[in-house]
């Protein structure tokens, strides 16, 4: 038995907040990441002062996403911390 | 385990066990499975078919273009991605009020995996019964060799999931060569085996959990429904007092209800819910109950349908309504927005034009009295064929290109930039002006489009 799961792999209330706050956040990223890229070409954005790497579109795509989803998956932990009752 | 009626330690929190789901057959459970090999056939073998020579469904995100069959969508398109969202929303709604949780039951892909790796557990490990006392039993030769053969099968069967979703972005057949060689690209690699944890762990591992504790639909459905929505329930006035009795015995004599007890509902449902209790969210609406309950029933010579898709309304003897605001508000909804995206999907323009003000000087006078804008214009063939596209300028005034005749050849799927001059006298008219490009294909006249730009020129 760990913080997150038990026995069988079921999951403990801990466990099951952070794999609520874990989807909801995926979904959210996945969505972000859509609308942003559908209107931002990395190579567009190339043309200015941006890093080397930025012309990789499937790199910044990647890497988009996963900032999204870090982004909302701390949002999402902050406020079930916050809404917590003791 | 705690009670949940009494708190201790502050929280109503009740250990999960672990479920065992039984393997149940009837109708229902042959619906389940025609959606599940509709659906995997689907995503398994889309990625595979042709078209034109090239692979029929590709969202190509390094190339910034999505192909659908005959269909290129490009950036400039994402109005009809977001619809297709939209209806896909708007279906939900419908389908829910309707008839309840029908997504859950036969269309999420939560469901249709989980179905897949409960087959293959139930292949390697056995049934119910046996898979729970084979995770009970102390580890021996042939304990590990049924773990293993079900790992192997989940193992395979989602890194195989996880090919197929890389293959819908980059085309499959390069990256089968690719995995034979072994040397897939670090991206796809990535995504791959990102998408096939995912998969394994969803449908593995997490299974109802994943409707019980994540999913927000799961949540929000009850928003969707009425008294009229298809649910599916266990009716209460017909099976209780509930109680075991011997087969052929009358429960009216026994003063019990058509419910023997058996838990074969309780056992088949894949969330570990008692349908007897009453509605609840974590039921999937799978029907497996049903059938189970069918089964039972059916061997007892009771009329079916003591756990029955019904409604509320009709569970109390009320009028079953099938119209209702609601209904009609989504399905009104539903089929507007649906038909018009069709029809900007059919009169879709595949070619685009624009034009940008060149940003370094305002206009510029000519020596001969005229005055002289430049602009940067983009034509974007959207079609799968090379075009030659010519550019005319409409507005007051004698106007006049430069290039003339403005035309250019533009390969398929290609995006050409060229600048363009337009030129006209001074002050006549005086001061700036509206104008409009027009880009047209000389071979195909249908495929055109327009486009306004600005034109400056002095007012005195």
């Amino acid at each position: 038995m760990s913080i997150a799961t038990q026995r069988g792999g079921e999951l403990t209330p801990f466990g099951q907040a952070v794999a609520a706050a874990l989807w909801c956040s995926f979904l959210a990223a996945a969505a972000a990441t859509m609308l942003c890229f559908a209107f931002l070409d990395p190579e567009g954005l190339a043309r200015g002062e941006v890093p080397l790497w930025w012309t990789t579109r499937s790199k910044v795509y990647a890497l988009g996403f996963f900032l999204f989803w870090v982004t909302a998956a701390v949002a999402s932990a902050l406020t079930l911390f916050v809404v917590r009752r003791p | 385990m705690m009670d949940a009626a009494v708190p201790e330690g502050g929280s109503y929190y009740a250990a999960q066990q672990k479920i065992y789901p039984r393997e149940v057959q009837g109708r229902y459970a042959r619906l389940r499975m025609l959606a599940a090999w509709v659906l995997l056939g689907v995503f398994y073998l889309i990625p595979w078919l042709s078209w034109n020579g090239r692979q029929a469904v590709l969202f190509d995100l390094p190339a910034r273009k999505f192909y659908v069959f005959g269909l290129v969508l490009w950036p400039q398109d994402f109005i009809f991605l977001t619809g297709l969202l939209v209806i896909a929303a708007l279906a939900l709604f419908f389908f829910t009020a309707l008839a309840g949780r029908l997504w859950c039951g036969y269309a999420c892909p939560q469901t249709v995996w989980t179905e897949v790796f409960l087959w293959m557990e139930r292949i390697t490990e056995g049934g119910r019964s046996e898979r729970m006392k084979l995770d009970r039993a102390p580890w021996s030769v042939r304990k590990l060799a049924r773990k293993s053969a079900k790992q192997s099968l989940w193992v395979s069967f989602a890194l195989w999931t996880g090919f197929t979703f890389v293959g819908f972005f980059s085309p499959i057949r390069d990256l089968l060569g690719d995995v034979l060689a072994l040397s897939p690209g670090p991206w796809e690699t990535f995504w791959a085996l990102f998408y096939g944890c995912a998969t394994y762990g969803n449908a593995g591992y997490l299974r109802e959990q994943v409707c019980k504790y994540m999913c927000p639909y799961a949540r929000f459905q009850s928003a969707m429904f009425d008294r009229d929505s298809l649910v599916i329930t266990y009716d209460a006035a017909r099976g209780e007092p509930r109680g075991a009795r011997r087969r052929g015995a009358d429960p009216q004599a026994l003063g019990l209800g058509t419910c023997i007890d058996c838990t074969w509902c309780v056992q088949v449902c894949p969330t570990g819910i008692d349908i007897r209790k009453g509605l609840q969210y974590e039921c999937i609406a799978c029907a497996a109950c049903i059938d189970a309950c069918d089964a039972v029933i059916d061997r007892m010579s009771y009329p079916r349908g003591l756990i029955r898709y019904t409604t509320q309304n009709a569970l109390e003897g009320r009028p079953a309504r099938i119209l209702r605001p609601r209904i009609v508000l989504y399905g009104a909804l539903l089929a507007a927005i649906a038909g018009a995206w069709a029809l900007a999907i059919v009169l879709r323009t595949p070619v685009a034009l624009d034009v940008i003000r060149d940003r370094s000087a305002l206009y510029r006078l000519l020596d001969d009295g005229r005055v002289e804008n430049v602009y940067e214009v983009k034509i974007l063939n959207k079609t799968e064929q090379p075009h030659t596209f010519r550019i005319t300028v409409a507005g007051d005034g004698d106007l006049s290109l430069d290039p003339e005749p403005a035309r250019f050849r533009v390969a398929g799927g290609e995006v050409y930039s060229a600048a363009l001059r337009v030129r006209r006298d001074a002050y006549e008219p005086a001061g700036s002006q509206d104008v409009v490009f027009e880009v047209a294909s000389e071979s195909a006249p249908a495929l055109h489009t327009a486009t306004r730009g600005r034109f400056l020129a002095p007012a005195r």
